[in-house]
């Protein structure tokens, strides 16, 4: 793999706040930067939307050149007076890594009764899952987690590490962000389609968190066929198997499991967990292959790029990602119409149901005209 | 700007560069020039013999406790009216003391204008130029000439030809190698074979004398406590030398075999 690496020129996701979003799943109520005010901002403000404390030691020039071992001790003891936490994680920053801070010894300054997850990280890894990893290892290490889950994920975030240099953003140099296309050109198609008696797919294949929005989109697609009367001319897959993956990421699984049950739509194949986008290519190729080959198209969301082609040959596909990067290496796959779901994370963290999607209202919408007309 | 010297004194650490600088300076203080002092070295002794023993505050000391640093505050007068300035730092171990000397030195060319009127600088820095900060007074363009001290023992000679390949690399000239002598055999020969071999020269050889050391103990320069000796009129005779330096060069540096059979 060495020296066939791409070289990296584009700013790429943060193994800072991998570790962040990992702490999140873990459930720790809350999580300690130590280093900057600015590092990891936007972030930061974001997991506080999904109900976990995000607060920096803010290290300033001072701190650079003297440590910050007792802005930290004195932080986590704040914290754990503010909040009153079961779980606090710590996460280093570059600042606090180059000029080698140590961790540890502040937790052990402050003496708390509450368990503290150690996460010495800095944003120079080439693949931000690294953070991921350094978190699941020290919550293995806190017992947090077990030895069998740590390899279950390490696992996976090989294989995600993977599946984003084959096909997504990281398979490039760089990548212009693009929008994708329209998206009620597309709803119009999939109407059509459906209109014409031809059967469909819809793979939910994705990533925690934002299956909340995306299946909002296979709902979209089984209200409308509903609607034509071609209930039986689609079948769901989705990777939301609730007995899988960290503690909060099962708890996805159940809500949009009960959401889904709830607006009367079957599932029809559990293809994984919902950290197991990385891993399903293999399940619904074995699927298609035996029960649904003469399906004339797909509709895949979440992790698209995940699917093998092979899986697909012949069908008319249609995918949804959140990355406005991801479009160009899907149309190159060969996926025929790709839409961006702008800004679908912020609106999927802090939550418990089903959000609503834009290509899932602009196909309910275009349904109800073509109908009427 | 006057033409100004502006000096910095580099070798392994504990070969004397401190007291090497505390003397030069003290010397050309007696010549008449302006000069100043900045010791670059968390440690910050560099000008503790200029001050009779006395410890300044640090410009990081300061920084640290958020103050709003003046000149007065940092820059203190010693022997013959050297300025002397300590750059101070983080414990050992904590923090990052290479970052400390960045701040400390552009704060320091904020609050001191008066360093515009010297006639000679000399940043007394850390042994081993371990990391960015350390090379900071050079890479900022601060210092324009550098010197190497070290005695003819291998091992600071092999600090002395690692610190040539730094220069080279940050293209900074060198303007002479000064030995501190250890009292080793043939040792003036070897610094000198040193010296030409990178390109450089030999510009002062400084025996080795107990009288620098009881002096240093009682906190002062030879210039200052014991200006008959003859050790004075050598370090009298490097500050001459080093004033009226014109020649530096981008040093080469020899092979670890070459300097093994140089120090056999």
């Amino acid at each position: 793999m060495m020296g066939k690496e791409l070289s990296i020129m584009h700013p790429r996701p943060s193994s800072i706040v991998a570790a962040l979003y990992t702490l999140r799943d873990l459930n720790v109520d809350v999580a300690i930067l130590h280093g900057p005010p600015g590092c990891s901002f936007k972030h930061a403000r974001l997991l506080e939307e999904d109900g976990i404390r995000v607060v920096t030691t803010a290290l300033d020039e001072n701190g650079f050149v003297f440590g910050g071992r007792q802005e930290l001790s004195s932080l986590l003891e704040k914290v754990n007076e503010m909040f009153k936490p079961k779980l606090i994680g710590v996460v280093g920053t570059c600042a606090s890594m180059i000029i080698g801070e140590e961790l540890h010894e502040p937790v052990l300054d402050a003496n708390l009764d509450v368990p503290v997850l150690e996460v010495e990280v800095h944003a120079g890894y080439p693949d931000n899952t690294k953070g991921v990893l350094l978190t699941l290892e020290s919550a293995c290490e806190l017992g947090v987690i077990d030895r069998e889950e740590l390899e279950r994920q390490k696992v996976l975030l090989r294989e995600a590490t993977l599946v984003e240099k084959r096909h997504g953003a990281a398979s490039r140099q760089y990548l212009e962000p693009s929008r994708g296309d329209v998206k009620y050109k597309v709803a119009e198609r999939v109407v059509r389609l459906l209109q014409e008696g031809r059967k469909g797919i819809t793979i939910m294949n994705a990533k925690k968190e934002t299956g909340y929005m995306f299946a909002d989109i296979s709902a979209a697609v089984n209200e409308v066929a509903l609607a034509l009367g071609r209930k039986d001319h689609v079948v769901n897959m989705a990777n939301i198997d609730d007995s899988l993956g960290l503690p909060r990421v099962r708890h996805h699984a159940k809500c949009i499991t009960a959401d889904l049950r709830e607006r009367g739509i079957t599932v029809h194949e559990i293809i994984g967990g919902m950290d197991e986008y990385p891993v399903t290519g293999a399940r619904v190729s074995e699927l298609i292959k035996q029960k649904y080959s003469d399906y004339d198209f797909a509709i895949i969301t979440g992790v698209p790029h995940a699917i093998p082609m092979e899986a697909l040959e012949g069908m008319e596909i249609i995918s949804v990602t959140n990355g406005p990067r991801q479009v160009l290496p899907l149309k190159e796959m060969g996926h025929h119409h790709v839409i961006v779901e702008i800004d679908l994370h912020p609106k999927t963290l802090g939550v418990n149901h089903i959000v609503e999607s834009e290509f899932g209202a602009t196909l309910r919408e275009v349904a109800k005209d073509m109908l009427g007309r | 700007m006057k033409d100004q010297k502006r000096i910095a004194i580099y070798g392994k650490g504990g070969i004397g560069k401190s007291s090497t600088a505390s003397n030069v300076a003290a010397a050309c203080a007696d010549e008449g020039y302006k000069v100043m002092i900045i010791g670059c070295d968390p440690k910050s002794d560099s000008s503790i013999t200029l001050l009779g023993g006395r410890r300044i505050p640090t410009i990081l000391d300061l920084l640290k406790q958020h103050l709003d640093v003046n000149e007065k505050d940092i820059v203190f007068e010693g022997y013959g009216g050297v300025k002397c300035v300590e750059v101070g730092g983080p414990e050992p171990g904590i923090g990052c003391a290479g970052r400390g000397i960045i701040v400390a030195i552009q704060k320091l060319q904020k609050v001191c204008p008066s360093m515009k009127d010297m006639d000679l600088i000399i940043y007394d820095v850390p042994g081993d130029i371990v990391c960015g900060g350390f090379v900071a007074p050079i890479r900022k363009g601060l210092v324009t000439e550098a010197y190497i001290l070290t005695s003819g023992e291998y091992m600071p000679l092999y600090a002395a030809n690692n610190i040539c390949k730094g220069l080279a690399k940050i293209d900074t000239p060198l303007s002479g190698i000064i030995c501190n002598s250890r009292s080793v055999t043939r040792e003036e020969e070897i610094v000198r074979r040193f010296s030409e071999e990178i390109g450089s020269r030999l510009i002062a050889f400084i025996p080795k004398e107990q009288i620098v050391q009881d002096c240093e103990r009682d906190g002062f320069s030879v210039l200052e406590k014991a200006p008959r000796s003859d050790i004075a009129q050598v370090y009298r005779k490097l500050a001459k030398a080093i004033m009226f330096n014109d020649q530096s060069v981008l040093p080469g540096s020899l092979e670890d075999e070459r300097l093994r059979e140089l120090t056999k």
